[in-house]
């Protein structure tokens, strides 16, 4: 006679039953996988419009006239890629914007290589952002753009803004870490103990497995384990398994990070937190979030693991903007960006906000002979291309 | 004199006499092969005459040089004093050959002795009550004995034209054996929260069986499991020794790989291709120079 009142018998024929339903969806699921399935990312056209070295411009035209005057530079972090924000139809923050009229260009780091290793944050900042900027004021002949930036893209645009304000008129932050003393986040964490230099001094880069490793270490149990066991049990659903590959394949299409940028990300900001206290330098010069005058709209997410909300939060009290706004989304770390819900909160409301405060003065058209002499490797690329090579 | 002595003599006198007569029979050899003392080569003239004088003379040279030591050598020897310090000295080879081979048995069992002490030496970094939390320590237990018993064979200083190259590699070995239980203990502190989410489980389960409240789907056990394991692990991240762990196996992953390095460079270094300290000293310059033209485009003069 048993202590516990188990119904075994119940248990059992749900097993069986279980165990019916998976065959079942184990053959349907094995149909799926083996159909012509659509898992491409990014599919939303654009043009080349300007490269240097391994980076390049993309532009995103809107259908009809453009409804701003002023165009939006999106630069997205070094670690992971930019298809992101144009993940799939119906989950694509660049197809929002167009459809809202805004003129979108967005930076495509590419991959870094060996020769990228000393290649620091002024090289990217003060170099390939404000060359691109240059580009984009030059051609649309406006003195100043929009600037949106995705997390460590975020806190480079808010450096950059800080070294070049006269060049940005709006500043849009997204999970964009500048406050680094918290313990809210593993990854503030752990990088406490990591001594960057001698990890750059053995691989020169930052070797991207080495950092999705780390990644999926910060939530084993569900990123290693039961986002599959959720996969099996959907394989039959093919609209799923499409969705689900998708997300795979960006997940896992990580460029290396230049050694010379993780080291100083890693000793300036979440070692010594120097940014947020206007104490970090770029280029040998002083970033002063004072000078960040421009308005500036900072959107984060609530149950960001990566970039807890305590380390975005700040970014409002430290600019000397006054017109500032905080908007703290029920989301995580890439829900902001791609989850059905926040294609009605996230997307909407920067253009929105940008809307109004677009109008700007158009700058009378500067001769030609002021720029500096293009360099070889500085090209406005000719061929148009309707998704990345 | 004695049957010994007898022999002694004997025997002295047979080898007198055999070195005698191999001095004359080498002289005799000599007045052969050379009977105008090696004079005629040298008065050969023309073309070929050089050829063979360079090819013959030294041939005849270094014998004639041989013959000559044997003869005093053989010579010396037949002197009855001589002889005698000779034999001297061959009685005393055994006496030597033993007091070499005493010494260098007497090292080695040292040696093994030594190797002993230090292994009998590891049981005094396990204390005997600490077996409830023998799989924690063994790692610490296991860095004690390797620390102070295995790597100081790995530090000894290396002598001579390679030293360097000696003293890369045992650091290579050494780094590699110190990342090795730094991974072990990092992958085992990963799995704790794995055996520990298995018994939480078990325990929710009695609890339930004993209300009557068992779910009789399979995916609620798995949901049970998953967010117990999840939260195992949101915990063991957040503690010290995990984040200690965790910094001690990046670098010693660094500092083994770096040492592997040079390792590698050094036998590159042997072979027609450029190491990658020379490719990354290229870029480093290569990256200066773009820097600068970039200051040049942005501020011409």
């Amino acid at each position: 006679m048993t202590k516990y009142n188990i119904p075994v018998d119940l248990i059992m024929s749900k097993m069986a039953e279980a165990s019916e339903q998976a065959h079942a969806k184990a053959r349907k699921g094995s149909e799926v996988l083996l159909e012509d399935l659509d898992t491409e990312i990014a599919p939303t056209p654009y043009e080349v419009v300007y490269q240097e070295d391994r980076v390049k411009l993309k532009y995103y035209r809107p259908e009809g006239q453009p409804k701003y005057q002023t165009p939006l530079l999106v630069v997205y972090a070094l670690i992971n890629r930019e298809t992101m924000l144009d993940l799939q139809p119906g989950r694509s923050v660049v197809q929002t914007f167009l459809d809202h009229g805004l003129e979108v260009y967005m930076i495509d780091w590419g991959y870094p290589t060996r020769k990228d290793a000393f290649l620091g944050f002024d090289d990217h900042i003060n170099g390939y952002m404000d060359n691109v900027v240059d580009f984009i004021r030059e051609r649309h002949n406006v003195p100043q753009i929009h600037l949106m930036g995705i997390c460590m893209g975020g806190t480079f645009s808010v450096i950059y803004s800080a070294q070049h304000p006269e060049k940005i008129k709006n500043l849009v932050t997204t999970v964009t870490p500048t406050n680094f003393d918290t313990d809210k986040g593993l990854l503030h964490q752990w990088m406490q103990f990591v001594d960057p230099d001698a990890l750059v001094d053995v691989y020169g880069n930052l070797p991207a497995h080495a950092m999705n490793l780390g990644f999926l270490l910060l939530n084993p149990a569900r990123l290693m384990l039961d986002k599959y066991v959720g996969f099996i049990q959907n394989m039959d659903n093919k609209k799923f398994v499409e969705n689900f590959i998708r997300m795979e394949k960006w997940i896992f299409d990580s460029p290396d990070l230049p050694g010379a940028v993780f080291s100083k990300f890693i000793r300036d900001c979440y070692q010594q937190n120097l940014l947020i206290q206007s104490k970090m330098k770029v280029g040998g010069q002083p970033v002063n979030l004072k000078k960040v005058t421009m308005p500036l709209l900072n959107i984060y997410g609530l149950f960001d693991h990566l970039v807890p909300p305590e380390a975005c939060e700040k970014l409002t009290q430290a600019v000397g903007s006054e017109d500032t706004e905080d908007l703290c989304l029920r989301t995580g770390h890439i829900g902001i960006y791609v989850s059905s819900k926040c294609q009605r909160d996230f997307a909407p409301k920067i253009a929105a906000w940008l809307a109004e405060r677009d109008v700007q003065r158009k700058r009378p058209k500067s001769p030609a002979k002021k720029r500096a002499p293009k360099r070889a490797a500085r090209k406005p690329a000719a061929a148009k291309q309707s998704s990345p090579a | 004199m004695n049957e010994k002595q007898s022999q002694d003599t004997s025997g002295k006198d047979a080898f007198m006499q055999w070195t005698e007569s191999m001095s004359e029979m080498w002289g005799g050899v000599m007045r052969l092969w050379f009977p105008d003392g090696g004079r005629a080569a040298d008065e050969k003239t023309g073309e070929n005459a050089d050829a063979e004088q360079g090819a013959t003379k030294r041939v005849r040279d270094s014998v004639a040089a041989a013959l000559q030591n044997w003869q005093t050598f053989s010579g010396a020897l037949s002197e009855p004093g001589s002889l005698d310090a000779f034999f001297k000295g061959v009685g005393a080879m055994p006496e030597v050959l033993a007091q070499l081979a005493q010494s260098s048995l007497n090292g080695f069992m040292e040696t093994q002795q030594k190797i002993l002490d230090r292994a009998s030496r590891m049981g005094d970094y396990v204390d005997a009550d600490t077996f409830a939390h023998l799989d924690e320590n063994f790692f610490e237990t296991w860095t004690g004995i390797y620390e102070k018993e295995i790597q100081r064979y790995l530090k000894i200083p290396k002598l001579g034209l390679v030293r360097e190259y000696q003293e890369r590699v045992s650091d290579s070995v050494d780094a590699y054996n110190r990342f090795q239980v730094t991974l072990n203990e990092f992958l085992r502190i990963l799995a704790v929260p794995v055996s520990r989410s298995f018994v939480v489980l078990q325990e929710q389960v009695a609890e339930l069986a004993d209300k009557g409240e068992l779910p009789e789907d399979g995916r609620a056990y798995y949901d049970m499991w998953i967010k117990v394991l999840e939260g195992h692990y949101m915990t063991l991240f957040q503690t010290p020794e995990y984040t200690d762990i965790l910094g001690k196996t990046l670098n010693s992953l660094t500092e083994f790989k770096s040492t592997r390095n040079a390792v590698i460079e050094d036998m590159i270094n042997g072979l027609p291709i450029p190491t990658r300290s020379e490719i990354d000293s290229l870029y480093q310059e290569i990256h200066r120079l773009k820097r600068r033209l970039r200051a040049l485009e942005k501020n011409p003069k």
